[in-house]
């Protein structure tokens, strides 16, 4: 996978890119942490790059999401597209946390 | 062996062919140029010694000729007397040991007008010199040989050699020279002047020159006649001419023409007198248009180079044996090391690992070779052993796997149909696990008479913890079923005891119904589960989607719980991704679409036909590509309300 990051406002925009399974979960769900251990307590995810996302890339995000939690951090998602807007609302994601269709709402 | 064989066969064939090539053509170079050599010098010598023939005989019979030709100039004087004419002829007899007679002959009446014939001719008889006078109606000699032809050619003639029957029966030719006189001013023919010459001190000094072993010479006349030849029958007998045409050998016809007509050459060609391949040298002499012939073996000349050539091949073929010998047994001993280092690693590659290897002094490849082999011997029985133990490591572990494996499929309800007595609903389920253990699951249980819990499950990982997962969430599932029978308040209860201390986010999607037999009123439950299918008469299609989420990640989630009624006849079914995200050889996925195909909208079917359908259906889409996940169908088909 590839990662973009940007700063906008008191948002860190992390853009991924690619597919996310078994094989690339764990380094999603270290480039999701390490933003939180630089200090950043909002994080946005623009996956409009990410056009697969299988069982282990949900159970990198919930991580990282736990992680998040105990830094008392927020991640959001933005630009879902396709089959990974699909499972996210399967698996109840859209419950887990918040998601928005664009960056700019996401960062507003 | 392979190997000696090929390197050992290899490299002295190599050395040996190019041995044989370079020998080869050394001994037929040096056979070629010696055999030039002795054939230049055969050249030579014929001619040398040709030369020097020609010098003897030259040397014999020119102070003759000088004495004819002198008196022939004497003669042209007409004063001279007929008594002085004789005493010439005479003279010339008694001076000159080689001159057997001489006859001064004159035109007729050339000397007294009266006379027809004056030819006073002195010979030797018992050492004496006499006269006669030739010419008579029986010996007109104006048309002989020798008075005719100086006449004619105007020059000096040496007549064509024979036998004097008269004078002692020797060898004899006449030398004829015509001479003149003035007459008015105008130099006229008068006569000739002869003498008869002995040949036979020629014959015998010819037949004694001799050529290596067997050669010989021959003395050819001006017209070809042989003057002599070993051969004493053709001797004034015959003529080259008439040999060549008796045996059929234009190329002795050639040579004879060539030679009476001042031609010399070396030529190869074979004996006419033993067939035997020779060399032929001719000169012409400078009397008489006489030739000198020389004739002598081939194999004699070459002899000495043959014999020279037979041993320079024995000792080749002994060097080249000796060669032979020495490159197999300097190849062997190259190769000995390799041959016993090729012994070793076959005998390792039976398996032998202990094999011992042969240890090297030499720091050469062959010493580097060994001690890479020694060292890879090493390194694999080293690596053999760790993969031993690994393998049976592995056995362990796989075997204990698989019971694992074992036990959580017996914990699944595996036995159908599991309430035959009741007649209110027909239920069937099939798990095709992946290879490796995964964590699909699905449970039915009576909670009470009357209701019914079923449900599908899928743990987000693989391997022992997924499998652990799936246990407990399982227990976990009808332990809180059976205390509070709603399907949102079950789900939230596994949910919060899942996600305690699970520190991996390990998630199960679940999917729960509770069916009472009394009303068909259903009430469901997803967290995050793929929505069942519901076939009924309006058709087949997924039941809505809740979109709640997945449980065991995190606590305190809220879940819900909503109601669909059944009537008898209806159809669900509950299915994990292994189903729909089945994948074949093009990575193609079986999708949600071909599922709601494949079930179609056939109500009156049992449950196990429809899953045994959907099953079939995912194996033959996949078409052989490897099964990466648990394919998991439960069907529940209610019948009927229960009576009571």
């Amino acid at each position: 996978m590839e990662f973009v990051h940007k700063q906008q406002g008191q948002y860190h925009v992390l853009g991924a890119t690619g597919r996310l399974d078994v094989a690339t979960a764990s380094h999603f769900e270290k480039e999701i942490t390490a933003c939180f251990a630089e200090g950043q307590t909002n994080v946005v995810i623009d996956m409009s790059g990410v056009e697969y996302i299988s069982s282990a890339g949900l159970r990198g995000i919930l991580v990282a999401a736990k992680g998040a939690k105990a830094r008392s951090g927020e991640i959001r998602f933005c630009c879902l597209s396709g089959m990974v807007s699909e499972i996210f609302k399967i698996s109840g994601f859209g419950k887990m946390f918040e998601i928005f269709d664009s960056i700019e709402d996401a960062v507003s | 062996m392979a190997i000696r064989n090929s390197i050992t066969v290899k490299a002295v064939s190599l050395f040996l062919l190019l041995s044989l090539v370079i020998v080869t053509v050394v001994h037929f170079y040096s056979f070629s140029v010696s055999r030039k050599i002795v054939v230049d010098l055969a050249e030579k010598n014929s001619r040398a010694i040709a030369g020097n023939v020609s010098y003897r005989i030259t040397s014999k019979f020119k102070p003759i000729e000088t004495v004819v030709l002198n008196l022939a100039i004497a003669l042209e004087n007409p004063h001279l007397s007929a008594e002085a004419i004789t005493n010439l002829s005479k003279m010339i007899v008694t001076r000159n040991e080689n001159i057997f007679g001489s006859a001064v002959a004159f035109e007729p009446y050339g000397m007294f007008s009266d006379q027809l014939y004056f030819s006073p001719y002195s010979f030797k008889k018992d050492g004496v010199a006499l006269t006669k006078n030739l010419g008579s109606v029986d010996y007109r000699y104006f048309h002989l040989d020798w008075y005719q032809l100086p006449k004619q050619l105007g020059k000096p003639v040496w007549t064509e050699p024979y036998f004097d029957t008269g004078g002692g029966d020797i060898l004899m030719s006449t030398f004829s020279v015509p001479f003149y006189r003035e007459v008015e001013g105008v130099k006229v023919f008068a006569g000739v002047v002869t003498a008869d010459i002995s040949l036979v001190g020629l014959q015998d000094y010819v037949s004694e020159i001799r050529l290596y072993d067997s050669g010989y010479a021959a003395l050819l006349s001006g017209n070809g006649l042989f003057l002599y030849h070993p051969n004493g029958e053709l001797v004034l007998n015959e003529t080259i001419f008439s040999v060549a045409e008796r045996i059929e050998d234009s190329e002795l016809w050639e040579i004879g023409r060539d030679a009476i007509t001042g031609g010399s050459d070396f030529i190869e060609r074979i004996s006419f007198r033993d067939g035997r391949q020779s060399f032929m040298y001719y000169r012409p002499l400078e009397i008489g248009g006489w030739s000198v012939f020389f004739l002598f073996p081939k194999e004699e000349v070459l002899k000495e180079i043959t014999t020279m050539a037979r041993r320079t091949l024995g000792i080749n073929i002994i060097g080249f044996i000796a060669l032979a010998l020495a490159i197999i047994g300097l190849t062997k001993r190259f190769t000995r090391p390799l041959i016993n280092l090729s012994q070793s690693a076959n005998k390792i590659s039976e398996g032998n690992l202990d094999t011992v290897i042969p240890t090297l002094e030499s720091t050469d490849e062959l010493g580097q070779l060994t001690v890479a082999f020694s060292e890879m011997q090493r390194s694999l029985k080293h690596h053999i052993k760790e993969l031993t133990d690994t393998t049976a490591h592995r056995e362990r572990i796989e075997s204990e796997l698989r019971i694992a494996r074992n036990i959580q499929m017996s914990i699944l309800p595996k036995l159908f149909p599991p309430f035959p007595e009741r007649k209110e609903f027909d239920i069937y389920a099939m798990i095709r696990p992946a290879r490796e253990i995964g964590g699909d699951l699905y449970d039915f249980f009576f909670i009470d008479k009357h209701r019914f819990c079923f449900l599908i499950g899928d743990v987000s990982d693989k391997g022992v913890p997924a499998a652990f997962f799936m246990a407990v969430t399982k227990t976990l599932l009808k332990v809180m079923a059976e205390q509070e029978p709603d399907p949102g308040a079950i789900l939230m209860r596994v949910n919060d005891d899942l996600a305690e201390g699970n520190e991996s986010c390990m998630f199960v999607t679940l999917f729960i119904g509770i069916l009472d037999l009394r009303t068909g009123s259903t009430l469901v439950g997803n967290a995050g589960h793929n929505p069942p299918v519901l076939l009924n008469r309006d058709g087949v299609d997924f039941l809505p989607c809740l979109n709640e989420p997945l449980a065991g990640a995190i606590g305190d989630l809220t879940y819900t719980t909503s109601t669909i009624e059944l009537v008898p006849g209806d159809t669900l079914i509950l299915y994990t991704d292994g189903v729909t995200e089945a994948m074949d050889n093009e990575k193609n996925l079986y999708s949600d679409e071909r599922l709601i195909e494949q079930i179609g909208t056939e109500l009156d079917r049992h449950p196990e036909q429809i899953v045994g359908d959907i099953e079939q259906s995912v194996h033959d889409f996949a078409a052989g590509a490897e099964q990466s996940d648990d394919i998991t169908v439960l069907c529940l088909r209610f019948n009927e309300t229960s009576h009571e």
